[in-house]
């Protein structure tokens, strides 16, 4: 555990070190200032639904950004050898990657709270906390999930171009595949219902609603858990190559 | 220190590493030889537990480093090659984060930042970015980091390559004065420097031990061993038969230029015979100058097996065929 702490803030400090940190930080925060700022108008019901649900779909892009470096660039750089080689256990390092990800991830929603209190102070009646913890809360499931995502197809090479474009075809087939083809195929219901359960975007509406439904949290912990141990996988196989 | 027992290690289909055994006991500095492509880093790279290995047995400072992998790496202090290094971080921000991952506490750490820092001529240069440092430079953390946790062993995949001749010649100071308290294994591409700063060699050549081995023996074992030379003014063939009649000589090869007769002397095995070549001569009141000795060069050994080896590679295949 102890590992895992040093590893992510060592990440953290070079995620905030490379000039990629600061431009995915200033274009998602003007990305959501602008959604807000069209939301925000009298009348308008004091939610950050359009926000968050903005948000969800940038993901798809921001977190593959995040994370494509956070392995490859060690396996480029040949410092994963300096890494594995000091007493660290290979979970340690992949899940030490991933909580550095997220970490900043979790910064990136900083406009979200200023939002939040611009609706505190402007807002009558009050504004619902309910939607405001539910949506944060779901950002912070789906981000963990696609950072998961992210940190495997960082572990399987060692570009880092790859690894993004790697991250975006397994969100995009996770979200929009999963939207679009019971659609646009005539398939068996029963497959139909699958995909629709395996849509992200189609679980985080509810989060973005309102709603905290355990079945979701528990899909995004899973998989998330699941994209890490097979990054965790990605790494060890070097020993059975 | 280091043991390897017949460790072996296959990629695939290739074999990188075939079959070897050595033991490195502390206070030695064992160079490791071979060209490219041998399995000099793969070895390594067993032996600090980044690989295992196919089959056989290593163990570091008594840690078998797969079975006890945490506390094997824990004794081993490397330096890959290449140097990899976290170019974003300052000095001493990077062996702040090296002695966490070695479990070293706090005050400890601190006493050991000061103590490689000093001992690698980093203390100026603690607060810079590793990124804006020169390649010398980056050479001295990746040996601070190296030696950070006081390994009992040490293992440095081409500690020089990429230095100029003056960072060449710190390092190796550097190395002798580790030498009492460390088993270490380098590997290199530059011979001549291996020859100074090493006790004993090993050669691989395509994953197999061909040589193993003082520097003196290799030496040795190379054909022609070492020739003594002399200058003396009078009639070359004189001096042939002169000194062919003297004992240890083996050989005398003769050439003059500018009534100056040049005598190339091939000794027979190991013994000195520079002595009795110059008491030859004066006995004879020949103007002499100059009696020298050329050391046969580890080089030589080098080229020489490899070029044998080779050969009777060739001579195998065209049979075969």
């Amino acid at each position: 555990m102890r590992h895992t702490l040093t590893i992510a803030k060592r990440e953290l400090l070079s995620l905030f070190y490379s000039p990629i940190g600061y431009v995915v930080l200033g274009l998602f925060s003007f990305g959501a200032a602008i959604v807000f700022a069209r939301s925000f108008e009298p009348g308008a019901p004091a939610t950050l639904r359009e926000p968050f649900q903005f948000t969800a779909y940038f993901l798809i892009f921001l977190a593959p950004a995040i994370s494509m470096r956070l392995i490859s660039e060690e396996n480029r750089s040949g410092s994963i050898e300096l890494l594995v080689t000091a007493p660290v256990a290979d979970s340690a390092v992949v899940l030490g990657k991933w909580v550095a990800a997220l970490t900043f991830f979790l910064t990136l929603l900083t406009p979200f709270v200023v939002f939040w209190i611009v609706y505190l102070f402007t807002a009558k009646p009050m504004p619902d906390w309910g939607p405001f913890i539910s949506g944060m809360v779901g950002l912070m499931l789906v981000g963990g999930f696609y950072l998961a995502i992210g940190t495997f197809t960082s572990a399987l090479t060692n570009n880092q171009t790859i690894a993004f474009l790697i991250g975006v075809f397994i969100i995009c087939a996770l979200t929009f595949l999963m939207e679009y083809l019971p659609r646009q195929l005539s398939l068996a219901p029963k497959y139909q219902k699958l995909m629709f359960a395996i849509d992200v975007n189609r679980r985080y509406a509810d989060f973005a609603r309102g709603l905290i439904d355990l079945t979701h949290v528990v899909y995004f912990a899973s998989g998330s858990m699941l994209f890490l141990f097979l990054a965790g996988m990605i790494v060890q196989s070097r020993r059975w190559r | 220190m280091i043991e390897a027992a017949h460790i072996t290690k296959w990629y695939g289909p290739t074999l990188a590493v075939d079959d070897l055994s050595f033991s490195i006991p502390k206070g030695k500095i064992v160079g490791f030889l071979g060209p490219n492509g041998a399995g000099k880093s793969t070895t390594l790279r067993i032996l600090t537990g980044y690989l295992p290995p196919t089959a056989g047995t290593a163990t570091v400072a008594g840690h078998n480093v797969t079975k006890a992998a945490e506390s094997a790496r824990a004794a081993v202090g490397y330096m890959p090659e290449n140097n990899p290094l976290y170019l974003e971080m300052r000095v001493e921000e990077f062996l702040q984060f090296r002695a966490k991952l070695f479990r070293l506490d706090k005050k400890t750490t601190s006493e050991r930042i000061d103590t490689v820092c000093d001992r690698c001529g980093l203390s100026q240069l603690r607060r810079r970015v590793i990124g804006h440092l020169s390649k010398g430079n980056r050479q001295r953390v990746g040996l601070a980091q190296a030696l950070l946790h006081n390994p009992k062993v040490l293992i440095l995949d081409e500690p020089t390559a990429g230095l100029d001749p003056i960072q060449i010649v710190e390092i190796r100071k550097f190395l002798e004065e580790l030498r009492n308290d460390h088993a270490i294994l380098l590997s290199s591409h530059i011979l001549a420097e291996i020859e100074k700063v090493a006790d004993r060699i090993m050669i691989i050549r395509k994953g197999k031990m061909i040589a193993d081995g003082t520097v003196d023996d290799l030496r040795g074992k190379a054909k022609g061993g070492s020739r003594v030379t002399v200058e003396t003014q009078a009639e070359p063939s004189a001096v042939k038969s002169k000194l062919e009649k003297v004992a240890g000589v083996a050989r005398v090869e003769t050439s003059s230029a500018a009534g100056w007769c040049r005598a190339e002397i091939t000794p027979k095995g190991e013994g000195d015979v520079r002595e009795k070549v110059l008491a030859a001569v004066t006995a004879e009141s020949w103007p002499t100058r100059g009696v020298g000795q050329r050391q046969v060069s580890l080089e030589d050994y080098y080229m020489q097996v490899f070029r044998e080896m080779d050969e009777a590679e060739h001579k195998k295949e065209a049979k075969a065929t």
